[in-house]
């Protein structure tokens, strides 16, 4: 029997969750390359009430980017091809993170390099930032010195590229995985064993899009990545997969993420946290909307504290 | 800049497959100037996943916000079929804007099919500076059935040159050849204004009219498009070739731009070649 007494004494869950040596107030991130460097969303929502944000992919020296046609809408998605560009490690520490270090919320720098040495080079400078909570490694980069095959593809050489950066990263380490790969779990290993603290579940997928009228591909660089909605049953099976095979680190699930339901597949999938992507373009106050979803789900499912539904997937009888 | 929900009120069919949406609840959108636009979105689910750009046509009092658009894929079918009472969200408003009408230029607004609605709003504007005069409209289209509003922008009181390419309404061609027609009679008239071109349409269109306003050295401004998932600068979606810089952004820095900025650069880069980038 339910009294109004019980209903009083009903808490309010805790959000809390810890991801990759990073404590969150809630599980919910940005996605980096859909959020820019924070403040151009300073209005559209409040930062404070997100777990943190990842910034766009940030390299040694500026980036143009590719030439366009960069994106087009596919079904429930969208494909991309903007080529990573970026201001570069010395005008984000001067014009984006004096803005990002009075956010309000954890910040989570992602970077890229083209080759070993830019990775490094690149990682150990943001790395040394005051106002960086961690850094986000994106490997689904073409290394020019290995005839542009991406370096997060082959897990023997992630694992080099994340030793070789863990040596000089003394923060929050994360390693934001490529899906383009058929043995997720191998990448995950070799990010685990080199010292990675985490590992974010997926990237996008290549993909591309013809236009049967003018028989042209629709985006410039015929192949780009697609996210969205689309993605995210192939997410949910790669977070699933890389929990199931107890690898030792933490996941930050990304993927299509639309609402506060999606972000709560993904935790019982085996992430410790979530980031929304193409979301933030569909709605851009969606980030925190999905907290606030999470906070009703679990009031209304009776969870105290969201990290009891980490992997809590029911398989079997 | 703001995001915020606002309804269909009325959406009127203008034939063609253009129509007026119009929307209540948009007082943000309050002060807007002409060339700005929205991002707008209807509960339609998952699929069409993005927002969509349109021009602002006509910003009015008491939240009032008209739009006009033509069906062209699946996000502006699934709009022409909203009824009134309709949520949609909106976030803007968003971009740059033409310049403002001045006593001492004639502005030529040079408007192509759907690419009317911010020539629209700066003749509205033009109107209510009492400048009627020192504005004209060169409003181009395939047939008759793509010059539309024709009543509402004859009571802004601004002269109106129409141009049909198959002839059916107004002078048979190019609203280009129109265009060099009106420069011509400006040189011959030696008046004291000085000439300025305001245009917004297809990108060949705008190419033609930004090379004729070079060879004649005439200010011009087109007003872009580009294919773009934000509309605030963060997916870079909407790069388009620059002079000055290799990219512009047509949502943070346009959709406004100086002809001579964007126009030393072919109109779309070769898609032959290129190997796959990483996105």
């Amino acid at each position: 029997m339910t009294s109004s007494l019980d209903t009083r004494e009903e808490r309010t869950p805790t959000l809390r969750t810890s991801c990759g040596g990073i404590e969150f107030r809630n599980p919910v991130l940005t996605a980096s390359g859909t959020f820019g460097y924070g403040q151009e969303f300073d209005t559209l929502l409040s930062l404070p009430r997100l777990g943190g944000l990842v910034t766009k992919g940030i390299s040694p020296k500026p980036r143009f980017g590719n030439p366009p046609p960069r994106i087009c809408e596919t079904a429930a998605g969208m494909l991309n091809s903007i080529g990573l560009e970026n201001v570069g490690v010395e005008a984000f520490a001067l014009e984006k993170l004096p803005f990002l270090r009075s956010c309000g919320t954890r910040v989570l720098v992602n970077f890229f390099g083209t080759t070993f040495d830019e990775y490094v080079d690149c990682g150990a400078r943001l790395a040394a930032l005051d106002g960086v909570d961690g850094l986000e490694m994106n490997v689904s980069c073409p290394n020019i010195k290995a005839g542009g095959i991406e370096f997060g593809r082959d897990p023997s050489v992630l694992g080099d590229l994340v030793r070789a950066c863990r040596a000089v990263i003394r923060k929050p380490f994360w390693v934001k995985l490529t899906p383009n790969t058929s043995d997720i779990v191998a990448l995950a290993r070799a990010c685990a064993d080199n010292g990675a603290d985490a590992v974010s579940i997926i990237n996008t997928i290549t993909a591309m899009a013809i236009d049967a009228r003018t028989r042209r591909p629709k985006i410039g660089t015929v192949f780009g990545g697609l996210s969205g909605p689309a993605i995210k049953p192939v997410a949910l099976r790669m977070v699933y997969q890389v929990h199931r095979a107890r690898i030792p680190i933490p996941i930050c699930g990304i993927g299509g993420i639309q609402d506060g339901t999606d972000a709560i597949e993904f935790l019982l999938a085996g992430a410790s946290c979530v980031q929304v992507g193409t979301q933030s373009f569909v709605d851009p106050a969606s980030a925190e909307r999905i907290v606030r979803e999470i906070e009703c789900y679990c009031h209304a499912q009776g969870v105290n504290d969201v990290r009891e539904l980490i992997g809590g997937l029911a398989i079997g009888h | 800049m703001r995001y915020f929900d606002a309804r269909v009120i009325e959406n009127r069919s203008l034939g063609g497959g253009y129509f007026v949406l119009r929307l209540g609840g948009c007082e943000p959108l309050a002060g807007s100037r002409p060339g700005q636009f929205v991002m707008l979105r209807g509960d339609w689910g998952r699929d069409p996943l993005l927002p969509r750009p349109l021009s602002l046509l006509s910003v009015a009092h008491e939240g009032r916000a008209d739009l006009l658009a033509k069906v062209v894929g699946r996000g502006t079918a699934l709009m022409e079929r909203s009824p009134p009472g309709a949520r949609v969200s909106v976030l803007g408003p968003l971009g740059n804007s033409f310049p403002v009408p001045s006593a001492n230029m004639t502005d030529l607004l040079v408007a192509g099919g759907v690419g009317l609605p911010p020539l629209f709003m700066q003749a509205e504007s033009a109107a209510r500076l009492g400048m009627a005069d020192g504005s004209e409209m060169l409003y181009g289209g395939r047939t008759s059935r793509d010059l539309v509003l024709l009543g509402e922008m004859r009571s802004l009181g601004i002269a109106m040159h129409l141009v049909t390419e198959d002839g059916s309404l107004g002078r048979r061609g190019r609203v280009t050849d129109e265009l060099e027609a009106r420069i011509e009679r400006w040189r011959a008239a030696d008046s004291d204004r000085r000439l300025r071109i305001m245009s917004c349409g297809p990108r060949e269109m705008l190419w033609a009219v930004g090379r004729i306003a070079q060879n004649c050295d005439i200010e011009c401004y087109l007003s872009l498009e580009e294919q773009m998932a934000c509309g605030i600068g963060v997916c870079l979606g909407c790069a388009v070739a620059a002079r000055t810089r290799q990219y512009r952004y047509v949502c943070k820095e346009g959709p406004v731009f100086p002809a001579a900025e964007v126009m030393s650069h072919a109109p779309a880069a070769s898609t032959s070649g290129m190997e796959a980038g990483a996105p």
